[in-house]
């Protein structure tokens, strides 16, 4: 019977193992050997290189400032994400017979494709016919019409990343939202009998009960913008201004045809990630109790 | 209502824009809403009336269906592998279960460069570029974690008590997975099934390398081609970018629920 079941369960996993294990684990190995084997060349040079893949990448300019658009990318993506999470959060917190079909409205942005939502803030920021100019304007903000993704480079990388931004935010609303609805009304019962303010509630009883919600939002947060690449290839094509890593790594492999600078360039995204998401893990997450 | 300005606005510019004819569109001042209401992008697109758009309207109707094809064949083979991938998680006992499940949740946060080279070597080996079936495995490999959470989940939320009235009546496992288990596990498969559609749909990176003509790309490909060289007047290219949402927005409206808790799942541990 025991061991039927154990039949049964290794049955039942095969095709999960199978795909995984040939679609997921196995690239994912090849990717890390291979950054320190394959040369660049028209044949397939197969020696072990060292670190010369990853020395060859970090010395062309492009490439490097690659590396600092993504952390621009990932700072404001993380920090406008999560704040913007927290805030709409609050604000659905009233249950009402608004909020479900409120709730379907914002998690539209989640649900669609980043090429296209790129496509459609791509006008927003023209700088003839967008609407950014023609509100900054109106309200007084801009004296003139602004050519938003050309000029200012940190203002590009900032504007890209609020198009991913946007499409974030839904998933931070629903995690964050997830985690307000588990606090009990009577702490605040409690609190306010004890004369907290509002603000006193936010910040000593809703802050820290949301810290395992904020965790999740914060660590979507940043494997999104860390792995960027729809909402640049789209607004700013192959600029390097703007590209990010991921941006990179696409041209390095199928526009140069340098697979082994490309292998490089993915396996530091992919430790950056694991490694970043697990120190968020450690250092933001705190298990709370009711 | 912020809320709702910030997320409707950019697609209300879109639908505006794509109602507009390029002339009014391209047209100071800026016009807010489209007067008169101009519906010939739609008509030109869907080959209705004509124009003269060459291959554009073929182009986008192909890969709509490639789309279509792509993200349904995804969500059938992901929700199919999940439900007995989940159901062993959830209810047997088996050595290295832990180990298993962890790895496999772990897999959620490996980018789309870890695997993405490889896949496009292993792709071309197995002459899989260029076809439905090269998007749907490569699919399937990203989305299975998380759709095995969310059953394994919802599998776990269920009472053991139904299973084992089932099975005093002589039932096997399978037999109580399909009579006993899924009948009752509908919302977190609907869950699964549109998330992991929502996902295909938006797939963009990885079809942009396995495909290279309208066999099998997407409509996500075919609309960044053909918005990179900034040669359609952009309220025809709203107009195609409403045809590319139609589908996971009317989705993500009626399965709003679903798509909540499956996003959800687990969150609240």
């Amino acid at each position: 019977m025991r061991s039927q079941r154990q039949r049964l369960a290794y049955i039942l996993l095969a095709p999960l193992a199978l795909f995984i294990g040939a679609l997921t684990l196995y690239p994912t190995a090849v990717t890390t050997v291979e950054a320190f084997f394959r040369e660049y060349s028209l044949v397939n040079n197969h020696n072990f290189v060292g670190l010369k893949n990853f020395h060859d990448a970090f010395s062309t300019p492009a490439i490097r400032q690659s590396f600092v658009n993504t952390g621009i990318y990932v700072l404001s993506g993380t920090v406008l994400s999560v704040v913007l999470g927290i805030a709409f959060a609050l604000l659905l917190r009233q249950r009402s017979r608004w909020r479900a079909p409120l709730l379907a409205l914002v998690v539209l942005p989640w649900a669609l494709p980043p090429v296209v939502e790129a496509l459609l803030w791509s006008r927003i920021y023209d700088p003839t016919f967008g609407p950014l100019n023609g509100v900054l304007k109106s309200i007084g903000l801009i004296s003139h019409n602004q050519v938003w993704l050309g000029s200012n480079r940190w203002e590009a990388l900032v504007l890209i990343e609020l198009v991913q931004v946007w499409q974030t935010t839904p998933l931070c609303v629903l995690l964050i939202l997830a985690a307000l609805q588990l606090i009990p009304s009577e702490l605040y019962e409690a609190g306010a009998v004890d004369g907290a303010s509002a603000w006193h509630g936010f910040r000593y009883i809703t802050l820290p009960l949301l810290r395992p919600g904020i965790t999740i939002a914060m660590v979507a947060a940043i494997t999104a913008s860390l792995n960027i690449f729809d909402q640049p290839y789209i607004l700013t094509g192959d600029a390097s201004a703007s590209a990010s890593v991921g941006v990179q790594t696409y041209l390095v492999s199928f526009q140069n045809l340098n697979f082994g600078e490309g292998y490089a360039l993915s396996l530091i995204m992919t430790l950056a990630t694991a490694a970043i998401s697990l120190l968020v893990l450690r250092l933001v997450y705190r298990r709370v109790e009711f | 209502m912020l809320v709702v300005i910030w997320s409707l606005f950019p697609l209300y510019w879109g639908l505006s824009t794509s109602l507009m004819s390029s002339g009014a569109a391209d047209s100071l001042p800026v016009h807010y809403y489209p007067h008169p209401l101009y519906l010939s992008n739609y008509g030109q697109l869907l080959n209705l009336q004509h124009a003269n758009l060459g291959t554009l309207p073929y182009q986008l109707r192909q890969s709509l269906l490639n789309s279509t094809i792509e993200s349904v064949g995804t969500t059938v083979l992901t929700v199919f592998v999940a439900i007995f991938a989940a159901y062993a998680f959830a209810r047997l006992e088996f050595r290295f279960k832990r180990i298993i499940l962890v790895t496999t949740i772990a897999t959620l946060l490996l980018p789309a460069y870890a695997t993405l080279l490889p896949l496009y070597k292993l792709m071309t080996s197995w002459n899989l570029v260029n076809t439905y079936l090269g998007i749907i495995l490569t699919n399937t490999s990203g989305f299975l974690p998380l759709a095995i959470w969310i059953l394994y989940n919802y599998f776990q939320g269920l009472p053991k008590e139904l299973e084992e009235a089932a099975f005093i009546d002589g039932a096997r496992p399978l037999e109580a997975l399909a009579r006993v288990i899924l009948p009752l596990s509908l919302p977190g498969i609907a869950a699964a099934a549109a998330v992991t559609f929502l996902f295909s749909w938006s797939q963009f990176l990885f079809p942009l390398i396995l495909t290279t003509d309208l066999r099998s790309e997407p409509a996500t490909v075919v609309i960044a081609a053909l918005y990179g060289p900034r040669l359609v007047a952009f309220s025809l290219m709203a107009a195609a970018g409403m045809l590319a949402i139609a589908v996971p927005a009317a989705l993500a409206l009626l399965l709003n629920r679903y798509i909540v808790s499956g996003l959800t799942a687990g969150a609240t541990k």
